[in-house]
């Protein structure tokens, strides 16, 4: 039961749901950065929607299959093909043994996740597998995939399952997030806070799991904040003095001491796994009284179809 | 002051975390003793996804599915309404061995210029004192240190450096830390130290836990 890498891709690592609690130590929750596409491709395959799958950024990912197995794409369309016919999005398909699949490069969004039934086996480090690349913690040796890697797919779980129609989430390389006032948004001049939810930014080439610095109208602050470093969450929006914000993405720094603009809210948290560099980004405001009704449409609309899963 | 006639503010950040924020511009160790025993009470109930302790802040994060920013708000304000002391448990003081300036201390000029010092008063200087560990985080292993020596005290860099290596140690405002990883970061780095602050393959990962001491040791 394994599949080989034959090429690694841009960045493919071993991903699950994460391993939250631990931003007190500096370890932030990590795991797969689009929830919501790892987990519909998990449950595609029939697996619970939190089992080891495969997260592919940008794409070029080529993979052996060693034994027949359902598998599923779900997330960026990279027009996947298996032994040279086009795969579908959020389908479970089956593949044989000595089957290639191959993912070009992403045309939408920034990472497809490859579920396979079973899952991928990975050694856990605080109860998850996920890749944690700047301590090396999960995944194999902590790293990305490399190529020539060879990996180990568990038991089968439950039968394939398939998605209603509409369920399925349609990505751009536009990403609007709704999002909240941050801790120092009063920190910001009034042509910053005007700019912030008014235009777009564009996600530059410094862009990761750890976070993605935009590029955009500058940002100014009506008083310089030389703050003592105080707790960061993903989907922080931090304004440094030179203007040109960074978005903190699912792995990152736990900490921070630069003013806080904005913050993402949960429901929309699963849409930045899929910022890819060039990516076009706006924000919008989010009225706090909005946010939980929001959340709850959102959950209620995957509740019975995941077990388990919530944003 | 003390922690109880300084009460802090309870403000959303965002739609599912609350920020306790006691900033009083500077570092007060009994504020950092409030911090941390209000992340013990608020760990203990079990009810939120992280809990993470600053210097002079907490910030909770909650599922907006099951509570409200509203119902974290009531039950911070309960707890700090108890007498929150904490006795300081001081485990050990870690000698950390630092090589100073040059490629390891990159920042090490701009201090001197600021600080009308010459490489040996800062080093002097920082090495001085003892610190306290106030808090683990940003990275794995990145220790937090008690203030600095005030001459030594520097904003951050205008733009984050992309690259810092593991174990440098630095200097943002008044506060003076350690790397306990190569990461992204802006703080002034002024040296180095070879040892492993963080290593998942060790039986205890982290060396320094809050609470501890440390002194630095130039080499």
């Amino acid at each position: 039961m394994t599949l080989t890498v034959l090429h690694s891709g841009t960045q493919t690592l071993i991903m699950d749901a994460g391993r939250p609690g631990h931003r007190h130590q500096g370890i932030p929750g990590g795991g797969a950065a689009d929830k919501l596409s790892f987990a519909i491709a998990n449950h595609l395959v029939g697996n619970r929607w939190d089992t080891p799958a495969l997260e592919c950024a940008l794409g070029g990912l080529h993979i052996r299959f060693e034994k027949n197995h359902i598998i599923a794409l779900s997330g960026a369309q990279m027009w996947s093909q298996n032994q040279g016919l086009n795969l579908p999005l959020n389908k479970a398909v089956p593949v044989e043994a000595g089957d290639i699949l191959t993912m070009s490069f992403t045309r939408a969004g920034c990472r497809a996740y490859l579920a396979i039934a079973g899952g991928i086996e990975a050694e856990p480090f605080m109860g998850s597998v996920s890749t944690y690349m700047p301590a090396k913690l999960g995944g194999l040796d902590g790293e990305a995939l490399k190529t020539g890697a060879v990996l180990r797919i568990g038991p089968k779980q439950d039968e394939p399952q398939s998605l209603p129609k509409g369920h399925t989430p349609i990505l751009s390389n536009h990403v609007v997030l709704r999002a909240q006032q941050g801790p120092e948004w009063e920190a910001l001049s009034d042509s910053a806070k005007r700019y912030l939810f008014t235009t777009p930014f564009y996600a530059t080439a410094a862009t990761d799991r750890m976070g993605t610095r935009l590029k955009g109208d500058q940002l100014t602050l009506e008083n310089p904040v030389n703050m003592t470093s105080s707790p960061l969450l993903p989907g922080s929006l931090q304004v440094p003095p030179d203007g040109q914000p960074i978005l903190a993405l699912v792995d990152g720094h736990c900490t921070g001491g630069y003013a806080r603009a904005l913050q993402v809210i949960q429901a929309d948290l699963w849409l930045l796994g899929q910022i890819a560099p060039g990516a076009a980004i706006s924000f919008r405001r989010s009225l706090a009284e909005d946010a939980a009704a929001v959340l709850k449409r959102k959950n209620s609309f995957y509740a019975d179809l995941i077990p388990g899963f919530s944003f | 002051m003390t922690a109880q006639t300084h009460l802090p503010k309870i403000m959303p950040y965002g739609d599912h975390a609350m920020l306790v924020d006691w900033s009083i511009g500077e570092f007060s160790e009994t504020i950092n003793d409030a911090v941390h025993a209000l992340a013990a009470k608020l760990r203990q109930s079990g009810k939120y996804s992280e809990i993470v302790p600053g210097y002079d802040s907490l910030v909770c994060v909650f599922d907006l599915a099951v509570r409200t920013g509203e119902t974290t708000k009531r039950h911070i304000e309960d707890i700090l309404k108890q007498n929150l002391s904490r006795k300081t448990e001081v485990d050990q003081i870690a000698e950390i061995p630092v090589h100073y300036g040059g490629e390891n201390g990159p920042d090490m000029e701009r201090i001197c210029r600021a600080a009308k010092l010459s490489v040996g008063e800062v080093i002097a200087l920082h090495s001085r004192e003892t610190y306290r560990v106030c808090m683990m985080g940003f990275i794995p292993g990145f220790t937090f240190l008690s203030p600095a020596p005030q001459a030594l005290h520097h904003p951050r860099l205008e733009t984050p450096r992309a690259k810092v290596p593991a174990g440098s140690i630095g200097i943002a405002n008044w506060q003076t830390g350690i790397y306990g990883l190569e990461s992204p970061g802006g703080w002034q780095i002024i040296g180095r130290t070879p040892l492993s602050i963080f290593d998942s393959k060790r039986d205890t990962p982290f060396l320094l836990n809050a609470g501890d001491r440390v002194r630095f040791v130039p080499q």
